[in-house]
């Protein structure tokens, strides 16, 4: 089974299930259903909550995350004043169940965050320059600005593959930095003078990464 | 030249810049009340690059050689763009930083935390995390007596079950951490560097911190911890990317030493003023390390 964690209103979630056999969604409100039970060290299979019904961490193979952060606005049926406590706790509890499955997880959790915020720039800068790529100035200014102009050049990377019409010099050094991340599905941009501009989950995958991301997310996991 | 960042308020960003000050360092202060109004162009690469400017000060970003980063509440507006660019600095800049943000997020989920301390080789209590009612009873049932806390970082009281047992169908809206109740005496140890503070708290309370709220007292005593601990704690800091850290232990009568929790942005004052330990004036040392000719 493949588990999206996504919003209930996010199309992208929705139209990814569908391309997927057996893809079901965990939303904000599956993680404060009864019937998740995690307890580290237990010879028990850990418990979730997906779609409102409990599934066992050993029949999931793989977890695709479409969100960085767990809303307030998500918990309308609970009172106003615990929404913002009951959105923490379920984020911190999902860090902590995409951490600790033994299902292959798109992405994993870094430095305790998800999605895109396991992928800011001071992760991404450093590693470009380990990986021997020069990197686009980020600049960040109290000032008025005009807009650049950019050139993007974008790469898709799932696993060991990469799609798009970019020169191969691009999508060597999309694979290096995916690698260098630990990153198993990327968006990677560059600009008109192949310096990286950016990295992100968050772009929704084009047809070719959506059917390598199905593949990697349903292979059956090693013993 | 040091920053500091963090409310003026705040007891551990006033000591530290109060020390700072009297030993005649030269520093920079962004208190949250100037950060609308902050001025700052940054360029962030593998060094940042750039300045920033309060009402008086106008400093550049390669001068920083000691970063102190304790930020308050985020502000919205433009506030929340001028934390952006300091959180960039404190992310990137080749100073002394405590602590660099990314290394903090670990405590913003303590079950995912607890998994990086035991993989660090500590001992850690027996933990579940649920929101079935059935299994919460069962690991009562089997532990006799537990506790029950936050799985964020949002602070909350820790406190414990016995035989409470009509409680627990509460789980069921929303996750709970439970863990098995150790019977010993708590210790908070404050890592700077490869230094380390230790403090035995004795309470009668499940949570010290809160002990006036149930007109309980606490005592705190400055302790010696075995130095084989104090090195593995440094190492537990360090590995989790920190430089100043607070850990919250307890040690049983058999001198089984349990870990709890590594905070990444400890209120180190509560400690220092029931104990009269220099955790103030060592996190000056660390941040005044960077300094030529200090």
């Amino acid at each position: 089974m493949i588990v999206v964690i996504g919003s209930r209103h996010d199309s992208v979630a929705a139209a990814l299930i569908d391309a997927w056999p057996d893809a079901a969604l965990c939303s904000a409100e599956d993680l404060t259903q009864p019937g998740w039970v995690w307890r580290p060290d237990s010879p028990l299979s850990p418990r979730w909550v997906i779609n409102s019904e409990v599934v066992d961490d050993k029949d999931i193979t793989g977890v695709f995350v479409r969100r960085s952060a767990v809303y307030p606005e998500e918990f309308l049926s609970t009172h106003p004043d615990d929404r913002s406590y009951l959105a923490a706790e379920a984020h911190a509890f999902l860090i902590f169940v995409l951490a600790a499955t033994r299902a292959v997880v798109v992405n994993p959790v870094a430095d305790g965050a998800l999605g895109e915020e396991a992928i800011r720039p001071e992760r991404w800068i450093p590693a470009a320059g380990e990986a021997g790529l020069s990197v686009s100035p980020l600049r960040l200014t109290s000032r008025r600005r005009r807009p650049r102009q950019l050139h993007p050049i974008v790469v898709e990377v799932v696993g060991d593959e990469a799609f798009g019409s970019a020169p191969v010099r691009s999508t060597a050094a999309a694979l290096r930095m995916a690698r260098q991340l630990d990153l198993l599905w990327a968006t990677v941009v560059f600009d008109g003078r192949h310096r990286l501009l950016t990295i992100t989950s968050a772009r929704p995958p084009g047809t070719e990464a959506v059917g390598a991301l199905g593949r990697l997310l349903a292979a059956p996991l090693r013993a | 030249m040091i920053l500091i960042w963090g409310p003026s308020d705040d007891p551990p960003v006033e000591r530290t810049v109060s020390i700072l000050r009297a030993r005649g360092i030269d520093l920079v202060h962004v208190d949250e009340s100037v950060l609308a109004t902050l001025r700052y162009d940054v360029t962030l690469g593998a060094t940042p690059t750039g300045w920033i400017e309060t009402s008086d000060r106008k400093v550049r970003v390669d001068e920083l050689t000691g970063i102190y980063v304790r930020p308050g509440e985020l502000l919205p507006g433009p506030a929340r763009t001028a934390s952006t660019a300091l959180l960039g600095i404190a992310s990137c800049a080749p100073a002394i930083v405590v602590n660099r943000p990314s290394a903090g997020r670990s405590n913003w989920s303590k079950p995912f935390q607890l998994r990086l301390i035991a993989a660090a080789g500590f001992t850690v209590p027996d933990t579940l995390v649920t929101t079935d009612p059935a299994a919460a009873h069962a690991f009562l049932a089997e532990h006799k007596r537990v506790v029950y806390k936050s799985v964020s970082g949002v602070r909350s009281i820790v406190a414990t079950l016995s035989a409470d047992t009509d409680r627990l169908h509460a789980v069921g809206t929303g996750p709970v951490q439970f863990q098995r109740w150790i019977d010993g005496g708590d210790v908070r140890v404050h890592v700077v560097g490869d230094r380390w503070f230790a403090t035995a708290i004795d309470s009668v309370v499940d949570d010290y911190r809160y002990a006036s709220r149930d007109g309980a007292d606490v005592a705190m005593a400055a302790m010696e911890i075995p130095n084989e601990l104090g090195k593995r704690l440094v190492g537990l800091t360090q590995r989790m990317g920190l430089l100043v850290s607070g850990i919250d232990l307890r040690v049983t009568e058999n001198n089984e030493w349990f870990c709890f929790e590594v905070n990444p942005s400890p209120g180190f004052t509560f400690y220092e003023d029931a104990t009269g330990q220099p955790i103030a004036e060592a996190i000056a040392d660390l941040l005044a390390r960077g300094l030529p000719n200090v």
